[in-house]
């Protein structure tokens, strides 16, 4: 196991804001510094190697700020959150003649392919949009495949079981060279977008904000800049829903919400 | 200014997986008078576990206990919890972290990464414990503390329920303490309220 220290971390934040632009001052510390060791163990590098590498810039750079930021997602993840989103907030958006939804942070779009066949069997999903962003080209390129390995498959379908699905998980996808193919479909309303939390701006105006086990990548400020990104995305009434272990504690939007479902982190934009 | 606190900020540290949960509950109860220290529990569970190890402790000790989220502030007389499916880190700011990366040894919570963040976070660890489990988590955790110079003890084997975790992390370091089968809850008292710090 190799091991950082806090103040290597920080020279490296710096020199790789240098090489590629990408600023991780926000992040917190000691997520970055857990996954910096990890990189370097897995990768069976010392730092001066990882600088070397890092040196190169291009792919090098980008694929080590990828490794530092990737989050782990699941379909369904936490299925009770989705039977809270099906009765406590889809059957409000019910009355809206158009759905937008943003999932902010997707990752390789576990999430917006949840969301989405949520919505189908909600029977919303043909007036509903999907934003699902992340801040790398490369997971999402993958999202906007849809495919996953079937070994995940088997997990996500005993989440949507859980999760009270209709029908079974292997309806909307089909099987090709031992991977799951989801539902071209579902893609249909779905828009995969490049958008970093840390650096970009509001993009538009939603009903339902998504943004479940991201906070937790950043640090007590920038989190608190995040928050006010999601308050304004946020149309008047509008469903912010954030990870399991995630709650608006020290984001100074406290009471501009009210709490839908206090154990599942639902809360109702209402001023 | 810490030098003029009192009382500054000092961790106790838990880790533990099958057979633990028992001895556990046994160190909750030890917890009968306010405590100069935080005491941070990291046990192994399932991601869909519901138990509320605060509540389901609440009869045993009048000390606070919580599951801590995300940036909440790291204090002494509070006994806390790692909650399933993150890691739960120490920053050097006194805060603890939720971290959602890879899991160690099939664990997420994993007892090296709370040990490990706690080791670099520079506050003072006034004690750091391993207990029965079936995997090697912990074991480089609670090595790497040693190193630093703090205090750590591990239970023996012989008596643990399940005896691979200690038995891993002696492996690995010589030095820790053993806690033995008779005197295991009178040590870890006076640990707990040991004010020669």
């Amino acid at each position: 196991m190799v091991l950082l220290e806090y103040k290597e971390l920080e020279l490296l934040i710096t020199r790789v804001r240098e090489i590629s632009g990408f600023d991780f001052s926000g992040y917190a510390r000691p997520s970055l510094l857990r996954r910096a060791s990890r990189y370097l163990t897995k990768h069976t590098m010392n730092l001066p190697e990882l600088y070397i590498h890092i040196e190169q810039g291009g792919k090098a750079v980008y694929d080590f700020i990828q490794e530092m930021t990737v989050n782990y997602s699941e379909m369904f993840r936490d299925p009770d959150f989705f039977i809270s989103v099906r009765s406590e907030i889809l059957t409000y958006l019910e009355s809206y003649p158009a759905i937008r939804l943003w999932i902010a942070g997707c990752a390789s779009g576990e999430e917006a392919f949840s969301m989405a066949i949520l919505l189908k069997e909600a029977g919303l999903f043909d007036r509903s949009l999907i934003y699902a962003t992340d801040l790398s080209e490369r997971v999402l390129s993958s999202a906007r495949e849809g495919v996953f390995s079937l070994g995940h498959m088997r997990t996500f379908s005993e989440n949507y079981m859980l999760a009270e699905g209709k029908n079974s998980l292997s309806d909307y996808y089909h099987v090709a060279y031992s991977k799951a193919v989801m539902d071209h479909n579902l893609r249909k309303n779905i828009v995969f977008s490049l958008h970093d939390l840390t650096g970009d701006g509001v993009f538009n105006e939603f009903q339902m904000v998504s943004c479940r086990n991201v906070m937790i990548y950043f640090n007590l400020e920038q989190r608190r800049k995040v928050f006010k990104l999601l308050y304004e995305s946020l149309g008047m009434f509008g469903f912010l829903c954030l990870g399991k272990r995630e709650t608006l504690r020290y984001s100074g939007f406290e009471e501009n919400f009210r709490i839908i479902n206090g154990h599942l982190n639902i809360y109702q934009k209402i001023k | 200014m810490t030098e003029l606190n009192p009382n500054p900020l000092n961790l106790v540290l838990m880790g533990g997986s099958s057979g633990s949960f028992v001895i556990f509950e046994q160190i909750v109860k030890l917890a009968t008078r306010p405590l100069s220290c935080a005491v941070i529990f990291v046990i192994h569970r399932g991601k869909s576990s519901l138990a509320n190890l605060p509540h389901l402790f609440k009869a045993k000790t009048k000390v606070r206990m919580e599951e801590p989220e995300h940036l909440d502030p790291v204090v002494n007389d509070c006994i806390y919890f790692a909650v399933p499916d993150y890691h739960l880190l120490v920053g050097p700011d006194a805060r603890f972290y939720l971290d959602d990366t890879d899991k160690d040894f099939f664990s997420r919570p994993s007892i090296d990464a709370t040990f490990i963040s706690a080791a670099q976070s520079g506050i003072k660890i006034r004690a750091a414990m391993l207990f029965s489990g079936a995997s090697k988590d912990g074991a480089s955790g609670l090595k790497l503390i040693a190193e630093k110079g703090f205090a750590t003890y591990v239970q023996n084997p012989d008596f643990a329920e399940v005896p691979r975790m200690p038995a891993e992390a002696i492996s690995q370091y010589g030095g820790h303490q053993i806690l033995n089968e008779k005197n295991i809850f009178e040590e870890i008292s006076s640990v707990l309220y040991s004010y020669s710090t």
